[in-house]
């Protein structure tokens, strides 16, 4: 039997890798926020609400080449499925870079004395980092459609939440003093960003188990969870 | 379907069952729809029919020593629409005409196994072809009225051998057009040749031409290709009512049909049944690689 569709393949494979390079804006705009963060520098996380836009334009584009193919190849079986997924990894991706906005919105609010709280700052970075490595894990997931390496994921997120409760743990020790409670209040919105972009890229392992499979289940079911 | 007659029939007590000869059988005077002949012992069949269950077992067929269909065993349940996919050249053609015992009048053809319909296994030997024909009704890719008919005599062309009134002719002619979704298109014209309507009203009249004998089950094989995509459509739309009243079985090249009008769809490949399963299920999630690697046109 002779191959065919093979420039429709080609641009399915060409779609998924440009959904999934979405992971890596993402990641970039976390590092800078991180260090938007640690220095609270908010000319940089001014930089990272207009870049943005970038992510925003990478999922407007995929989607519209998404819903072209669906409209114009009559994707089926896998080809469906992945294209059902990628639908879903670009919400995901769209979202981390807005809650990577909603961190660097929030820095010129911390103020421009030194961070009221060391460790705190410490536990977001590390937060950070965390995530950084899970979003790479589910993009590596996906692309080697390992679902072993997706289920992994849960377990590398829950390493963020504890550091969340961490960071909760310390806001409520600050003290009395009003500016650095509205500090950490502050943190504990950007740390819960954080958590979210954590919780998304989970969110892309459970497609991989999608495509992989054919069948859909939440990895973690938070309105009836197992602990 | 109506299958009153059947249940009927089924019980009449054929006084003299060896005076019927397999033509008044065919012609749908009293007596079962498909009746062993003189040869068989001359037994009336009473089948205790569920509506037009068919079952291949163990069906194989050859164009001479090619062969084409290799050991398919296959359902199709009754009320239901079950869609062939496959390659040309799969033997999926092949196999819908083993169904209705077309495929041995090519010279040099044959066919092996079984192929039940309900509880009667149609290649038995002292099985009737012209009932079986009648039962197993069949449509083809391209529409073919005959073409120095009007379209009433198209469609009762089938009961004129029953010996049925003109009255009893119009009438279930009639009621196939209305079956066929073309009784509002052409009650003024019936007079006018069927040749004179458009090729998808052409195909609906070729429909209701088969519908009028009261088959139990439909063949369609590629009943849409020579269609343009209204026509398709109304030929979709149809299959999905005529299926309360008869088996369908439909050969498609198109995909996407076999996914809008099958319940269950079956992929061949090489004159075998490679898979068969729920339609949405085998366009969402096949389990076989060929299936996948068929349906996602990676070749074809």
């Amino acid at each position: 039997m002779a191959e065919t569709r093979s420039q429709y393949q080609e641009e399915l494979e060409r779609l998924e890798a440009s959904a999934l390079g979405g992971v890596d804006m993402v990641n970039a705009a976390l590092d800078r926020t991180l260090e938007a963060v640690e220095h609270q520098d908010v000319e940089l996380a001014q930089l990272v609400v207009m870049d943005d836009d970038r992510i925003d334009g990478r999922y407007l584009e995929v989607h519209q080449s998404l819903i072209t193919l669906l409209a114009t190849q009559s994707p089926v079986a896998t080809d469906l499925r992945l294209i059902s997924a990628l639908l879903h990894v670009l919400k995901n991706v769209e979202r981390m870079g807005d809650q990577c906005v909603n961190i660097c919105k929030m820095i010129p609010l911390s103020g421009n004395e030194p961070p009221a709280d060391g460790r705190m700052v410490e536990l977001i970075l590390s937060m950070g980092k965390q995530v950084r490595t899970i979003d790479n894990q589910a993009k590596r997931a996906f692309e080697d459609r390992n679902v072993e390496m997706a289920k992994d994921l849960v377990r590398q997120d829950d390493v963020v939440d504890k550091l969340n409760r961490e960071c909760f743990r310390l806001a409520l020790e600050i003290g009395d003093d009003a500016d650095k409670r509205e500090w950490a209040m502050t943190m504990l919105l950007a740390a819960r960003a954080i958590e979210r972009i954590g919780d998304n890229a989970v969110d892309i392992g459970e497609q991989v188990a999608f495509v992989v499979t054919g069948l859909f289940r939440e990895f973690e079911d938070a309105s009836h969870p197992t602990v | 379907m109506d299958s009153s007659h059947l249940n009927e029939t089924a019980t009449v007590t054929d006084p003299n069952p060896e005076s019927r000869t397999s033509s008044e059988a065919a012609a749908g005077r009293p007596g079962p729809t498909i009746s062993f002949g003189a040869e068989g012992g001359a037994k009336s069949l009473k089948p205790a029919r569920e509506d037009g269950n068919v079952k291949l077992e163990e069906l194989h067929a050859y164009y001479g020593s090619n062969h084409a269909v290799r050991g398919v065993s296959l359902g199709f349940p009754a009320g239901k629409v079950t869609a062939i996919i496959g390659p040309s050249g799969c033997g999926k053609s092949t196999m819908v005409r083993c169904i209705n015992r077309m495929h041995e009048e090519i010279p040099g053809a044959r066919a092996e196994g079984k192929v039940m319909l309900d509880e009667i296994d149609l290649y038995d030997p002292r099985i009737d072809i012209v009932a079986v024909r009648r039962s197993v009704g069949m449509v083809f890719q391209k529409p073919n009225p005959f073409p120095t008919m009007s379209v009433i005599d198209n469609v009762t062309a089938g009961l004129r051998l029953t010996g049925a009134s003109r009255g009893e002719m119009d009438d279930r002619g009639r009621e196939a057009l209305v079956g066929a979704g073309l009784w509002d298109e052409v009650k003024d014209r019936l007079k006018g040749p069927g040749t004179g309507l458009s090729g998808g009203q052409q195909q609906r009249l070729c429909i209701a031409r088969a519908l009028a004998v009261n088959p139990e089950v439909m063949l369609m094989d590629e009943p849409c290709s020579a269609l343009d995509p209204v026509a398709t459509l109304k030929i979709e739309e149809l299959i999905g009512e005529l299926k309360q009243r008869v088996t369908i079985v439909i050969v498609t090249h198109n995909m996407q049909q076999a996914a809008r009008v099958a319940d269950t769809t079956a992929f061949m490949l090489g004159g075998e049944l490679v898979e068969v399963g729920a339609t949405d299920k085998l366009f969402t999630n096949p389990d076989d690689d060929r299936t996948e690697q068929y349906v996602t046109g990676k070749f074809g």
